[in-house]
Order: structure tokens, then sequence, then C-alpha cells
């Protein structure tokens, strides 16, 4: 017997997100002007719903044979730029394929700014 | 009565007006109380007035925090353009905005007294990094000293906050200024 499962990109999306956000030296996330209009959409929709949406600003999902994952981040200066991406790059493969079950072949991570205390 | 304000609205099976509804969403009368039209649409309205109320709650307060949003969204745009790599691991790619590598070197710079760090330029180039900073100098520091002292912290910063080995650090003194 087969199963299909079927997972969006919101929710792969939304994990990746959590896991990022949790790394220590990460400060945030960084939306981006498309994430920023897509999060304000489907928070409003899902407000309307009564429900308050897992945030996924900051990542994006491609999803063919593997998972590819793009995370924008904003790191505190505190700690190395390079190490807390390659901390992202692990938490979040991890986190991903730990709740989905999906191989996750590539997370990019861009550091948009890092912020000096 | 009531009645009397609305001319022209939706009317509802039983002859009532939506807007007459609406007038007096929280005064109900005996006809409201059986009416199954007139109950329907309140309750709609009630939801409807609730939402709104949230949503004109909402504004006035997080609005700043949603201009906030949009603008380091803005600069995040801008950032993506000049992205420098940082390295390439198991995983895929660490990149990190040359602008933002920048940032955090000349405030290393500023660090050291009498220095002011003014123009600051990273880019790559096959697995090394370049830095070109200009700083502005106190008279009364100003001695080789400084500008090697700049150059230590500043390949420091790279090397502890960024993650990277600097090639090359071209330090120009463009200026002095009396403090």
């Amino acid at each position: 017997m087969t199963a299909e499962h079927v997972i969006t990109k919101p929710v792969v999306a939304a994990v990746a997100a959590h896991a990022a956000r949790g790394v220590a030296g990460v400060s945030r996330l960084e939306a981006g002007l498309a994430g920023l209009v897509g999060s304000v959409a489907r928070t409003a929709r899902q407000r309307i719903k009564g429900l308050d949406p897992a945030p996924t600003e900051g990542v994006r999902v491609r999803m063919d044979v593997g998972v590819r994952l793009e995370v924008d981040i904003v790191t505190t200066a505190d700690d190395q730029a390079a190490a807390v991406g390659r901390a992202v790059q692990r938490a979040v493969a991890r986190a991903v394929t730990n709740a989905t079950g999906l191989a996750v072949v590539e997370v990019a991570v861009s550091i948009l700014d890092i912020e000096l205390s | 009565m009531a009645m009397n304000e609305t001319d022209q609205g939706y009317l509802l099976p039983c002859g009532r007006d939506v807007e007459a509804v609406w007038d007096r969403l929280d005064e109900i009368d005996a006809h409201e109380l059986e009416c199954p039209h007139c109950l329907g649409a309140r309750e709609s309205l009630r939801a409807l007035r609730a939402v709104t109320e949230e949503m004109s709650r909402d504004t006035s307060e997080p609005s700043r925090a949603l201009f906030g949003r949009i603008m380091s969204a803005v600069r995040a745009e801008v950032r993506r353009g000049d992205m420098l790599p940082l390295g390439v691991g198991d995983l895929g790619p660490v990149s990190a905005s040359e602008r933002a590598i920048a940032a955090v070197l000349r405030y290393a710079a500023d660090s050291v007294a009498g220095v002011r760090a003014r123009h600051c330029q990273v880019w790559a180039s096959v697995d090394v990094v370049n830095v070109e900073l200009k700083i502005a100098v106190s008279v009364e520091v100003v001695a080789p000293d400084v500008v090697s002292m700049v150059r230590e912290r500043v390949t420091t910063a790279a090397t502890a906050r960024v993650g990277m080995r600097v090639n090359r650090l071209d330090v120009t003194v463009e200026d002095l200024y009396d403090l």
C-alpha cells in the first residue's frame, strides 16, 4: 500500500521559520517585500477565520525532488555571522525533516543585516 | 421613529431595513426578538461590528510597526542584490549582504579613539574578501599606529563578527579633524 502525503509549502516554511528563529544569534527573519505582502494577506485571511497563522516570512520553499529552502535572516553582531548561518542551515534541515519526513537538499542562508549592539 | 432615517436601503423579507437594524444594534424591540430575518441580520452585523472595531483598534497601534516592517523589507530588497558568499557547506551557501558587512567593519574602525570611519566597501573575488576603508582621523591622535590599530580592529571584526578572512585591506586617511 502506498500512502501519499501532501505537505504544502506554507507548512514547510512555517516549520523552517520557527527553527531558524530559535537559533542563537538570529535576531529575526527578514521578509522582504514579496514576503511582507504575502504575510499581511495571509494574516488577514486567517484572522477572519479566527486563527493566528504561524509566521513564514523570510523563508521561500521549492519542492521538486527534495526540499530546497532559502532563508533570509538578520543576525546579531555578538555571534559570528557565518557560524550562525551554518547553524541555521542545520537547524532548519533537521526540523523540516523531523516534522514532515521530506528530505532537505539545500538551505541557502542569506544574512541581510547584522545588528550592531 | 428610527425607520424614518432610512429611505433607501436593503429591505429584509419582514419589511424592515438593514440600516435600521444596524442603527439599533444594541436595543432590541419585540419584533426583532421574534423575527428570524432581523435576528439573522443582527447577528451578522454584530460580527461585522466586532471585526471592524478590532481592526480599527489594530491599526492605531501597530501601524508604526507595519511602517517599520515595510521599510526593513525595502532595505532588505536593496541588500539582496549585493550578497557576498561566506562559504558553501553540505547544505548550500551562506551569504551576507556587503552593506551589512561594511557596517560591521565601519563600526569596528569607529571604535578606535579619534577615528571616524567614512566610506567602506567590501567585495569578493574567488574565495577572498577585499576591503577598502576611508577614515578621518583627529589631529590629536594622527600617527601611523592609529592606522595599524584600525587595521587590526577591522580584521578582527571581520573574523569574529562576520566569519570571513580579509585578503586585502586598504585604509585611506581621507581627512583630519579638530577635536
